[in-house]
C-alpha cells in the first residue's frame, strides 16, 4: 500500500487519519439514533410541566391508558427503586413527584405505536412496576456531546416505557424538547479585582463568581468548583480570594458544557489582564508572558504543577502568528461585517485585534476517579479486534483506538467492534476533555498485554484491561484546598490571537481571522486536533456574538433554530492552529485532552478584539448590535 | 385531516373558508399546524389553482421563493430579498404569495402568550424581553413582521392581483387593533393570483441580521429609484411590512425601551440604500 493511501486510512498515532463519519455525516447519510428503527418499536413521548414551580395535586392516567396504539403510561408511582438521580448527589426526581421544579419538567411518560398517538395520550394511569434488569448501553450514531452526554435526559425514562411495555421504545427531543430536556451552561455574574506591581507582576485576584443553577443540581457543584480553581487564569498569583457560589431557581437546569465553568471565569480574568495592561502601560502580551503559569509553580487551590504546562510557550507562539492584512475595499459582502446581507460597502467599518490565554483541567477531578476499559482479542488469521466502550460522539476516538491498535500491534488489520458495554467495561463518559486520553492509555495497555499473552501461551488471545488515570482528591469545601496530593489530574492551555471588524453604525460584527496555539501533549492525529480547536472557537464565538437562552419566568422563549442562533460556516474565520506537543509524563504517548481549551478561551480572544475596534467595555456577552449602536 | 386538491383558482375559492386553509409550498403553514396556533378542518392544495413563473413584469403567486432568486429579469432588490429569506430548503418549497402571507414575529405570540393577536388582551412583549420587536406600527401588537420579500415588493410599488380584486401590495396589510387580531386584508375564500413587479432605474436591498446568513432581518431596508423618485420598504420593524414615504418618516418612530438599537441601524441603512440607488 502506497504511503499517502495508509496515512488516510491505516496511520499510526501521529499521522493524518481520514475520519470515516465525516463524509456520511456531510451528504446526510449517516445514521443518529434518531434514525433508529426496530421492529415493534414504540415512540416515547415526555409530558412536561407547565410551570417553573408549581405543587403537583393529582395525575389521572386513565383515559390515555385507553386512547389507541398507547402501550404504557407511566408516573413517578411507576419509578422502580431510587426516585431521584444527579452526577453528583441525588436531587432530581425521574419523574416529578409532588412538585415541578423547572419549566418543561419531566411530570409523566407515554409509549405508543405511533408518535402522534403517544403526544395525543395526555393522561396517566398507576402500573405496579418490577426491578430493573441488569442495562446494556448500546452507542448508536451520536453527533456531538459538548457535555451534554455526560447528564441524564431520556434514558431512563426510555428504559422505563420500554421495560413497561416490553417493546423497544423510541424517544426524540425536537429542538424545542432539546433545550428544556438537556442542561445548559451556567450563566454567571462575575466581580474580579486584579492587583500588581508597576512590573506587571501579579500580586492578588479577588474575584466573586455566581453562578446560576437552575432546578436540579446535575455537575453544579464540580462547575463552581471548577470556576474557582481556574479563576485566576493560567498565571502565577501569589494571594487568591475566590467566592464561587451556584444557588438554584427555578430557571431550566445548567450542568456539564465545553470549559465546565473556565469559559465564564477565563472571560472574566482576560477582560482584566487587557485592562490591567493598558493601566501599567505594558504590551498584553508581554503581561501575560511576565506572569505565565509553569511546572513547579502552585495554583490557588495549593496543587504544585507536576506534570507539562508549557503556558509561556503557547502564548508565545500564539503572538508569533501573523494576521492576515487589512483587506482592500471593494470587497465581496462576505468578507465585511454584515455577511450576505450586503450592509456596508467600507461604511462605518473599524478592525481590532484581541489577545487571550485560558487554560483548564483534563479528566474526572477531585476524587470523582473513573477508569477506561479495552478489551483486545488477536486471532489466528493475525488480525485483531478492539472492544471499548468509548463514545464517538464526532471527535474521533473510534480512530484514535485503531490508531494506537494499529501502532502498538504493528499490523494494519484491525478493527473496532461495535461500542457496548454487552462485551467489555465501561469507558466512562465523553467528557471532561478525557475519552482519548483514557480510551488511548487503555488500549495500548490492552494491546501491550496481548502482546505478553501471545508470547507466552501462544495461539488466539482474549484480554482486558483498565486504565486508571492518577489519583485525585476533593478540594476542601471550605478552604477550596487540596486535601491530598491533587484535586486535578493535568492541564492544558491554549492562546488565541484575534482579528475582527466592527460596522460601528449598525453594530454588526465580522470575525475576520484567528490564530491558536495550543498545547496537546502529543497531536495523536492532527488533523482531528486541528478540527478539535475549530469546533471549539466555533462554540465560543457563538457565545461571544450570539447564543443567549431567553427566559420569561423560567419559560425559554427562543427555543428554536430561528430565535436561538448558532455561528454558521459564514460566521465562523479560518483558524491558524498550532499543536505544540510537550508531553504529559502519566499519559499515553503524553497526549492531552484537546476538546475544551479552545472553547474556554475563544469568546475571551473575540472579545478582546471586539473592544479593541470599538473603544467599548463590553462587559458582557454575547455581545449584539445593540451593545453597540445601543449606546 | 383532508387534503384537496382543486385544479383552478375557482374551484379552489369554493374550497376555502370554514377551517378550510389554503396550502402552497407548506413552509408557513405546516409548523404552525404542528405547533397548534393554526386550525385547519381540511387543507387545500393551491398549487394547481394559482399561477406560477415569470412572465416579464407579471410573477405567478405560487412561483418559489428559489426560482425568483436565480432569475435575471426580476429587480435587484427582489432577488437580493429572496437570495436573503430563510435556507435554500425553505426557499425551495415556499411561494412568494405564501411569502406575504407569513405570520408576523414574536415569541409570545408563537408560544401562545394570550396576546391581542390570539384574542387576548395585551401585549406581552412590551412587559417582557423585546429585543426582536417593532419600532413603527406597535401602538396594540410590538411584533415584528420578517419578510424580507415583502420589503422589496414595498419598495417596487407592486401590485397584486387576487381572485376578488386587483390592489397595491400596501393594502393588502393592516396593524392588528385591539378587537381585530387581523394583519391582512385578504378574505378567508379568496387567494393572492399574480404580481406586477415595475422595472426599477436602480434597485438594491439590504438587511442587518445577527449572524452572516440564515436570519430574520434586525432591520431589513428595500430601496427602489423609478422615475428618478425612491420609494423605500422596511422589514423588522413593524408588525406588517412597513412603508417609509420619506427619510423623515424615521423621526416618528416609536422604538420601545428593547428596540431602540433598531433605530440608528435602520437611518444608516436608509442612508447607505439611497446612497446605492442614487447611482446604481
Amino acid at each position: 500500500m502506497s504511503a499517502p493511501a495508509r496515512q488516510l486510512e491505516l496511520g499510526r498515532i501521529g499521522e493524518i487519519v481520514r475520519r470515516p463519519d465525516g463524509i456520511p455525516k456531510t451528504t446526510g447519510e449517516f445514521a443518529y439514533a434518531s434514525d433508529l428503527q426496530a421492529a415493534g418499536m414504540l415512540w416515547g413521548h415526555t409530558v412536561r410541566s407547565p410551570y417553573a414551580h408549581a405543587r403537583v395535586l393529582s395525575v389521572d392516567i386513565g383515559e390515555a391508558l385507553r386512547m389507541p396504539g398507547v402501550h404504557a403510561v407511566l408516573t413517578h408511582d411507576d419509578v422502580p427503586g431510587e426516585k431521584l438521580y444527579g452526577l453528583e448527589f441525588p436531587d432530581q426526581p425521574v419523574l416529578a413527584v409532588d412538585r415541578v421544579r423547572y419549566f418543561g419538567e419531566a411530570v409523566a411518560l407515554v409509549a405508543a405505536e405511533h408518535p402522534e398517538q403517544a403526544r395525543r395520550a395526555a393522561e396517566k394511569i398507576v402500573v405496579e412496576y418490577e426491578p430493573l434488569e441488569q442495562v446494556r448501553i448500546h452507542l448508536a450514531g451520536v453527533g456531538d456531546a459538548f457535555g451534554g452526554r455526560e447528564d441524564l435526559s431520556m434514558q431512563i425514562h426510555g428504559a422505563l416505557l420500554a421495560l413497561h411495555a416490553s417493546r423497544p421504545v423510541k424517544m426524540v427531543y425536537n429542538r424545542e424538547e432539546s433545550f428544556i430536556g438537556h442542561v445548559h451552561r451556567h450563566p454567571a455574574r462575575i466581580w474580579a479585582e486584579h492587583r500588581a506591581t508597576r512590573e506587571g507582576k501579579l500580586v492578588a485576584v479577588r474575584m466573586r463568581i455566581l453562578l446560576d443553577g437552575g432546578a436540579y443540581a446535575s455537575s453544579s457543584t464540580a462547575v463552581t468548583s471548577n470556576a474557582a480553581s481556574f479563576a485566576c487564569g493560567p498565571y502565577d498569583v501569589p494571594n487568591a480570594l475566590i467566592e464561587s457560589t451556584c444557588v438554584y431557581t427555578n430557571n431550566p437546569p445548567c450542568g456539564a458544557m465545553r470549559g465546565f465553568g473556565a469559559v465564564q471565569t477565563c472571560f472574566a480574568a482576560e477582560a482584566q489582564m487587557d485592562k490591567l495592561a493598558a493601566e501599567l502601560g505594558i504590551d498584553p502580551v508581554e503581561l501575560r508572558l511576565r506572569n505565565a503559569l509553569a511546572p513547579g509553580h502552585v495554583l490557588p487551590t495549593g496543587q504544585r504543577i507536576e506534570g507539562s504546562l508549557p503556558v509561556a510557550d503557547v502564548i508565545r507562539r500564539a503572538a508569533e502568528l501573523e494576521p492576515p492584512p487589512a483587506e482592500e475595499l471593494p470587497r465581496d459582502p462576505l468578507r465585511l461585517p454584515g455577511g450576505a446581507g450586503n450592509t456596508t460597502r467600507g461604511e462605518g467599518i473599524r478592525r481590532g485585534v484581541g489577545f487571550a490565554v485560558g487554560f483548564k483541567n483534563l479528566c474526572y477531578s477531585e476524587g470523582f476517579d473513573d477508569y477506561c476499559a479495552a478489551r483486545v482479542k488477536l486471532l489466528e488469521d493475525g488480525s485483531a479486534e478492539v472492544h471499548c466502550a468509548a463514545a464517538e460522539v464526532g471527535q474521533g476516538v473510534a480512530g484514535v483506538i485503531l490508531q494506537v491498535a494499529r501502532t502498538e500491534l504493528g499490523i494494519d488489520d484491525v478493527r473496532l467492534a461495535p461500542h457496548t458495554t454487552a462485551t467489555v467495561d465501561s469507558a466512562g463518559s465523553a467528557s471532561a476533555s478525557r475519552m482519548t486520553m483514557m480510551a488511548s492509555g487503555a488500549v495500548r495497555d490492552a494491546c501491550r498485554a496481548a502482546l505478553e499473552e501471545r508470547e507466552l501461551r501462544g495461539g488466539e488471545v482474549d484480554i482486558e484491561r483498565i486504565y486508571r488515570h492518577p489519583r485525585t482528591s476533593p478540594l476542601d469545601p471550605q478552604t477550596g484546598q487540596i486535601t491530598g496530593e491533587r484535586a486535578h489530574v493535568a492541564f492544558a492551555a491554549c492562546a488565541m490571537r484575534v482579528v475582527a471588524e466592527v460596522d460601528l453604525e449598525l453594530g454588526l460584527t465580522r470575525v475576520v481571522w484567528i490564530g491558536a496555539a495550543q498545547d496537546v501533549g502529543k497531536a495523536l492525529n492532527p488533523q482531528a486536533v486541528e478540527g478539535q480547536i475549530e469546533g471549539g472557537t466555533a462554540q465560543g464565538l457563538g457565545l461571544a456574538l450570539m447564543e443567549e437562552i431567553q427566559t420569561r419566568d423560567g419559560l425559554i422563549t427562543n427555543a428554536s433554530f430561528t430565535d436561538y442562533l448558532i455561528p454558521t460556516a459564514l460566521d465562523m474565520p479560518p483558524v491558524e492552529s498550532v499543536l505544540i506537543e510537550d508531553p504529559e509524563p502519566d499519559a499515553a504517548y503524553g497526549a492531552k485532552g484537546v476538546g475544551e481549551p479552545p472553547t474556554v478561551v475563544s469568546t475571551a480572544a473575540i472579545l478582546s478584539a471586539l473592544r479593541d475596534a470599538t473603544g467599548l467595555e463590553l462587559n458582557r456577552v454575547p455581545v449584539r448590535p445593540d451593545d453597540v449602536v445601543g449606546l | 385531516m383532508e387534503l384537496r386538491q382543486p385544479s383552478s383558482a375557482e374551484e379552489a375559492v369554493g374550497l376555502l373558508g370554514n377551517g378550510h386553509v389554503a396550502l402552497a409550498g407548506g413552509t408557513e403553514i405546516v409548523p404552525l399546524l404542528r405547533d397548534g396556533l393554526l386550525r385547519a378542518d381540511a387543507l387545500i392544495d393551491i398549487r394547481r389553482a394559482v399561477p406560477r413563473g415569470i412572465h416579464g413584469t407579471t410573477i405567478g403567486a405560487g412561483t418559489t421563493l428559489a426560482e425568483l432568486e436565480v432569475d435575471p429579469g426580476i429587480p435587484v432588490v427582489l432577488r437580493e430579498a429572496c437570495r436573503l429569506a430563510a435556507s435554500p430548503q425553505l426557499r425551495a418549497m415556499g411561494s412568494i404569495g405564501g411569502n406575504l402571507l407569513q405570520a408576523t414575529r414574536c415569541w409570545y405570540w408563537r408560544l401562545d402568550f394570550p396576546c391581542y393577536l390570539h384574542g387576548g388582551d395585551r401585549c406581552h412583549a412590551k412587559d417582557g424581553r423585546h429585543d426582536e420587536h417593532a419600532i413603527f406600527g406597535n401602538d396594540v401588537c410590538a411584533s415584528a413582521h420578517p419578510s424580507d420579500v415583502a420589503a422589496a415588493l414595498l419598495a417596487l410599488g407592486t401590485m397584486l392581483r387576487t381572485t376578488a380584486r386587483e390592489l397595491p401590495l400596501a393594502e393588502l396589510y393592516r396593524l392588528p387593533t385591539t378587537d381585530d387580531p387581523q394583519t391582512t386584508t385578504l378574505a378567508d375564500d379568496e387567494l393572492i393570483l399574480e404580481l406586477e413587479v415595475p422595472i426599477p432605474e436602480a434597485s438594491v436591498y439590504l438587511k442587518a441580521m445577527d449572524r452572516q446568513r440564515w436570519s430574520f432581518p434586525i432591520v431589513g431596508v428595500a430601496a427602489a429609484r423609478t422615475a428618478g423618485e425612491v420609494r423605500l420598504g422596511l422589514a423588522g420593524v413593524a408588525p406588517v411590512p412597513w412603508t417609509l414615504t420619506s427619510v423623515d418618516d424615521l423621526d416618528r418612530a416609536t422604538p420601545l425601551p428593547g428596540t431602540a438599537y433598531k433605530l440608528p441601524i435602520a437611518r444608516a441603512l436608509v442612508a447607505r440604500a439611497l446612497r446605492a440607488v442614487a447611482t446604481g
